[in-house]
């Protein structure tokens, strides 16, 4: 009970945070009714998915201050297991699911053991690593239908036991639901045991293994959160596209893109990785659909899309929340 | 404070405005909207803008007249059954993207409205845009994705004009089979023993792995022996260790699926190494781009590549000869097999949208189904267009062409196969780099 309270209580916010995460909250539901174009819809469960993401990742990369890349592997797990007992057994996802997220959960205390005798540089480049390793393995598994992939058969009317929608919509508010469920988590998270000790180890490992708390145990438990939260996205990724690949699922810069997302919202503060997707996400999406036809300008959406994330990290390495922070003790 | 706050509702007003924002802003009445998915920018940039150029080349010429074009689409003018109706293609770049891809083919059915969709040239990104498509019951026709899996879902609402990669590659070993029965023009029969171990190099993803798993398998039904074979990632800086292991085996054949930049890497790699072998050949893509030969130059002399386009064709086909020229004339360079693909793609929409005589995609479905385009009418060397009940073109076919150093110093591309069509001697072995 104690534990749900701290997820619903949001009460050492400012009030300003609090007013905005309501009117936010507000705006989400009503948006699908605002009468936006249906593109504005799926760049919306982009901006979603990837919260989701990068609010996972936050988890270890920020709260624990380790420089995780690899993330993209569990997305891949979580996308495969839906996919391929959707495609072999006919499993509906509400099941395929989450044996998908027991599986990147599993799979991530295996990588994470040996992972976390690694710090620093060292770790970042070793969680590429195994992310890298595993889309080769899956490039050239036959059984998972290698590099071309696996497409899930479509069916024909709004089937919520496999979860395919002719309307996004549908999708729209499941995963604003899997969102909300992950601030919420996240909002129990930040207070509780796991999230004090992760923040103590970011800041002075050597006072926090002197206090008694196991470093690796810790760092292990809050890889392993991070990895069932992209799973989760993974399995929504399956049945919202119906066609995966590992080019798609378990690329380096899809790694890149949810660690960058989260970083430049800021990394460690609840509303970080938020920011930095509601920042990236539309930016990327409404360039690449305006610019990305145009005779002339093509390529410039990418440009402008590297130029601002420059500007931020460079005017405020604690990201855009950084930025609003700074502008708060201004004004005050 | 208040500057803050002036700050975040200012950001949060423009990100709401641009939700509202739709395309079809500008939309002219008695016109017909196209969808046109290619990948614009990335490592498939060059492709893509070709493709682009080409597909509105097409578009032009259907609907303001072109005079010097022996086709009857160059005089309407617009579509003559639909009231003269101008086509307006509306693209967009999924940079190679299925999920980016899904996600603009959706906008184009709901914020653009469109009447049908092309593209868009990935064979995975075709995937997902012809998932969505299907879903809303929306005609896709495609126009150069050539993996055979396509074309075997049951998908009632996706055609497809170009062959694809089965036929290719079944063209290549019948050239392998040609060269051992002295079929080829220039070249006397090898014995088969010379020509027996072959090695190939494809790209990672849908379309690389396709051509891989058919290449094992048309080895084994002409008796060839692949003895490496490697699916290697396209935007890699480095090729090295897949040339290295492709030169360990010393293969008598170096087969090649790869997009443009990869296979120039791949080529000056291997150049670098001086690498030798008797064929080296390229799935089309990379292989037959414009820029393949502006930037390799010499260094392609003898390499082959499938394509189904070559501007040779030209000599024997007056409307691909007209079309070439106008296209050359706006471009500077000949058509591709990647461009002509594109421009047959226009093509048979405008006559699928003049057959059906109406935007219904219903009636647009039963056009498709009961196509056909005679051959004399495609710039194409193929038979004409047809569609089977899994909605492939049954009418095409594949050539493979040589690029041969000139006495002036320039590259050409010339037909080798089929045997009936070459334009020029074939030059074996591949004479390497020095």
């Amino acid at each position: 009970m104690e534990k749900l309270k701290d997820a619903f209580d949001f009460s050492d916010f400012s009030r300003s945070e609090r007013i905005g995460f309501i009117i936010f909250t507000i705006f989400l539901f009503i948006f699908p009714w605002l009468g936006v174009s249906s593109f504005a819809k799926t760049v919306m469960i982009q901006f979603m998915l990837f919260s989701l993401f990068g609010m996972g990742w936050n988890t270890i990369g920020g709260y624990g201050g380790q420089v995780e890349l690899g993330k993209a592997q569990y997305v891949g797990i979580g996308a495969y297991t839906v996919a391929l007992m959707m495609v072999w057994w006919k499993v509906p996802f509400w099941i395929s699911m989450p044996i998908g997220v027991l599986i990147a959960l599993g799979y991530s205390f295996i990588i994470g053991y040996p992972l976390f005798r690694l710090k620093g540089h060292y770790f970042a480049i070793a969680t590429i690593c195994t992310s890298l390793v595993l889309k080769d393995i899956f490039d050239n598994w036959a059984l998972v239908g290698a590099a071309k992939g696996i497409e899930l058969p479509i069916h024909d009317h709004p089937d919520f036991l496999y979860m395919q929608f002719k309307s996004d919509t549908y999708y729209y508010y499941f995963i604003m639901a899997l969102f909300y469920i992950a601030i919420f988590y996240m909002n129990w998270f930040r207070k509780s045991k796991l999230g004090y000790q992760l923040r103590m180890i970011k800041d002075d490992e050597d006072a926090a293994e002197s206090l008694g708390i196991d470093i690796r145990w810790c760092k292990i438990k809050a890889y392993s959160i991070a990895s069932a939260f992209v799973a989760v996205g993974g399995g929504f990724m399956a049945v919202y596209n119906l066609y995966i690949d590992p080019a798609s699922v378990m690329e380096l810069s899809l790694s890149i893109k949810i660690a960058l997302m989260a970083m430049l919202g800021g990394a460690a503060s609840m509303w970080g990785p938020i920011i930095g997707a509601a920042f990236l996400v539309p930016l990327d999406r409404f360039l690449g659909s305006w610019l990305g036809g145009h005779k002339g300008l093509t390529g410039i959406d990418y440009m402008i899309y590297a130029m601002l994330i420059m500007i931020v990290s460079a005017y405020q390495p604690r990201g855009i929340w950084g930025i609003i922070e700074d502008l708060r003790k201004r004004g005050k | 404070m208040r500057k803050t706050r002036f700050i975040i509702f200012f950001v949060f007003i423009l990100f709401i405005s641009l939700m509202f924002t739709h395309g079809n802003v500008y939309a002219q009445q008695n016109e017909i909207k196209i969808g046109v998915l290619y990948p614009l920018s990335g490592a498939l940039a060059t492709i893509g803008r070709d493709l682009q150029r080409a597909a509105e080349l097409t578009a032009d010429m259907i609907n303001n007249k072109s005079p010097g074009v022996d086709l009857p689409m160059a005089s309407w003018g617009g579509i003559p059954n639909l009231g003269g109706a101008k086509i307006k293609l509306i693209f967009v770049d999924h940079r190679g993207e299925p999920d980016r891809g899904a996600d603009l083919a959706k906008r184009l059915i709901l914020d653009d409205k469109v009447v049908g969709l092309m593209g868009a040239y990935n064979s995975a990104v075709t995937k997902t845009v012809s998932a969505v498509a299907e879903r809303y019951g929306v005609p896709m026709i495609n126009d150069s994705s050539t993996s055979p899996d396509l074309t075997e879902r049951g998908f009632k609402w996706f055609w497809r004009t170009t062959p694809h990669d089965n036929f290719f590659n079944k063209d290549l070993f019948e050239l392998l089979k040609g060269l051992t029965e002295g079929k080829v023009k220039g070249v006397k029969a090898i014995p088969k023993a010379q020509l027996k171990n072959l090695a190939y190099a494809c790209e990672n993803t849908e379309w690389g792995s396709g051509v891989a798993k058919s290449l094992e398998a048309y080895a084994k039904e002409y008796g060839f022996n692949i003895t490496k074979g490697i699916l290697y990632n396209a935007n890699s800086p480095d090729l090295t260790s897949e040339a290295k292991a492709l030169m360990s085996v010393n293969p008598d054949a170096m087969l090649f699926a790869s997009y443009l930049s990869d296979s120039l890497l791949m080529i000056r790699t291997l150049k670098s190494m001086k690498a030798k072998t008797k064929i080296l050949w390229g799935q089309n893509a990379g292989f037959e781009m414009a820029d393949f030969a502006k930037t390799l130059g010499a260094d392609i002399n003898g390499v082959l590549t499938r394509t189904v386009f070559i501007d040779k064709i030209t000599r024997v086909k007056k409307v691909a000869g007209q079309i070439n020229a106008l296209y050359k004339q706006k471009y500077g360079d000949d058509l591709t097999g990647a461009t002509a693909r594109s421009v047959v793609g226009v093509q048979t929409w405008a006559y699928v949208l003049n057959k059906a005589g109406s935007t219904d995609p219903k009636a647009i479905q039963k056009a498709c189904n009961e196509l056909h385009i005679p051959a004399k009418e495609l710039v194409m060397p193929w038979a004409g267009i047809k569609f089977d009940s899994k909605g492939q073109n049954i009418l095409g076919r594949g050539l493979i062409g040589q690029y041969q150093l000139k006495s002036d110093g320039k590259i050409s591309l010339e037909i080798v196969y089929p045997f009936e069509l070459a334009t020029a001697n074939f030059i074996y072995p591949f004479p390497g780099w020095k």
